[in-house]
C-alpha cells in the first residue's frame, strides 16, 4: 500500500513526531511504500540539523535518516518561515515546498495518515 | 479524484491549527482536489459570527471561510450535537452549512477516503 504522512507537532513536547518516525519504520518493515513525509506547522522543526539533545534520541537525525533511505521529506516553506527555519537550517534530506507538494502526496497514496496533537 | 476532509477539531486561536487548517484547505482546492470541510467539537467556533480577535493580535477567521467555495471547495458540514453543545445554532454561522449526527459524520469520514484532522 502507498502511504503519506503529515507530521502537524514539532520534536519533544508531543509524541506526534516519534509515532510517526515509528508508524513509519513499521509500515517500511511490512512492505509498504510511504510517498512522503510532509512536515507541516510546529512539525518543520522536526528538520531543524542543530538538534542535540544530551542522551536522549535525536529525532531530527531519525527523520534524516529516513530521507536517506529515499524517503521524500518536504518542510512546508510558509511554516518554515514563520518558524525562522532556513534551507540552510535543515537536515540534507528535508527540503522546503509548499502545498503543493501536500497535494501530491494525498494524490499518491492509498492512505494519508496524520500526527498531531 | 481523491476525496478530502479537512476536518477542524479545536477552537479557531488557542492554537494554530484552525489557521493551518483554513490554509490547507485553500491550498489543496487550487490544485483541483475534491475537499469539504467538516466542524467538530471546538472547531464550530471557527464559523461563528462577529469574531474580534484583534487584541490577541490575530486576524480573523470567520470571515474567511464564506470565500472559500471560489477557491472550489465543495462542503460546508457542521456535527449537529457539537454546534447544540455550545450554545450555538446555524443562525451564528458566518456561511450556509448542511448539519450532520453521529451516524452521518462517520459515514461522511468513511466514504470519503482521506481525512487531514487539524
Amino acid at each position: 500500500m502507498k502511504i503519506g504522512v503529515m507530521v502537524l507537532e514539532g520534536p519533544y513536547q508531543h509524541q506526534a513526531a516519534d509515532s510517526a518516525y515509528h508508524f513509519v519504520k513499521a509500515a517500511l518493515a511490512r512492505g509498504h511504500e510511504i510517498t512522503g513525509i510532509f512536515l507541516f506547522t510546529d512539525g518543520v522543526n522536526v528538520g531543524n540539523r542543530f538538534i542535540k539533545p544530551p542522551g536522549e534520541r535525536n529525532i531530527s537525525q531519525m527523520f534524516d535518516e529516513l530521507g536517506q533511505q529515499g524517503i521524500d521529506i518536504v518542510a512546508c516553506t510558509a511554516c518554515a518561515k514563520f518558524r525562522g527555519m532556513k534551507r540552510d537550517l535543515a537536515v540534507d534530506n528535508v527540503r522546503l515546498s509548499g502545498l503543493g507538494a501536500l497535494a501530491d502526496m494525498i494524490q499518491n497514496s492509498d492512505r494519508f495518515i496524520t500526527f498531531g496533537d | 479524484m481523491k476525496k478530502v476532509v479537512v476536518l477542524m477539531r479545536k477552537a479557531p486561536y488557542g492554537s494554530v491549527y484552525t489557521a493551518e487548517g483554513f490554509r490547507s484547505v485553500m491550498g489543496i482546492a487550487i490544485f483541483e482536489m475534491d475537499v469539504v470541510l467538516v466542524f467538530v467539537d471546538d472547531g464550530v467556533y471557527a464559523l461563528a459570527k462577529d469574531q474580534n480577535p484583534e487584541k490577541l493580535d490575530m486576524q480573523p477567521l470567520g470571515e474567511g471561510f464564506p470565500m472559500l467555495p471560489e477557491f472550489g471547495v465543495k462542503g460546508f458540514y457542521v456535527h449537529q450535537p457539537s454546534l447544540e453543545t455550545r450554545g450555538l445554532s446555524v443562525d451564528d454561522l458566518v456561511i450556509d452549512v448542511e448539519l450532520l449526527d453521529d451516524a452521518s459524520l462517520a459515514e461522511l469520514l468513511a466514504n470519503r477516503g482521506t481525512v487531514l484532522p487539524f
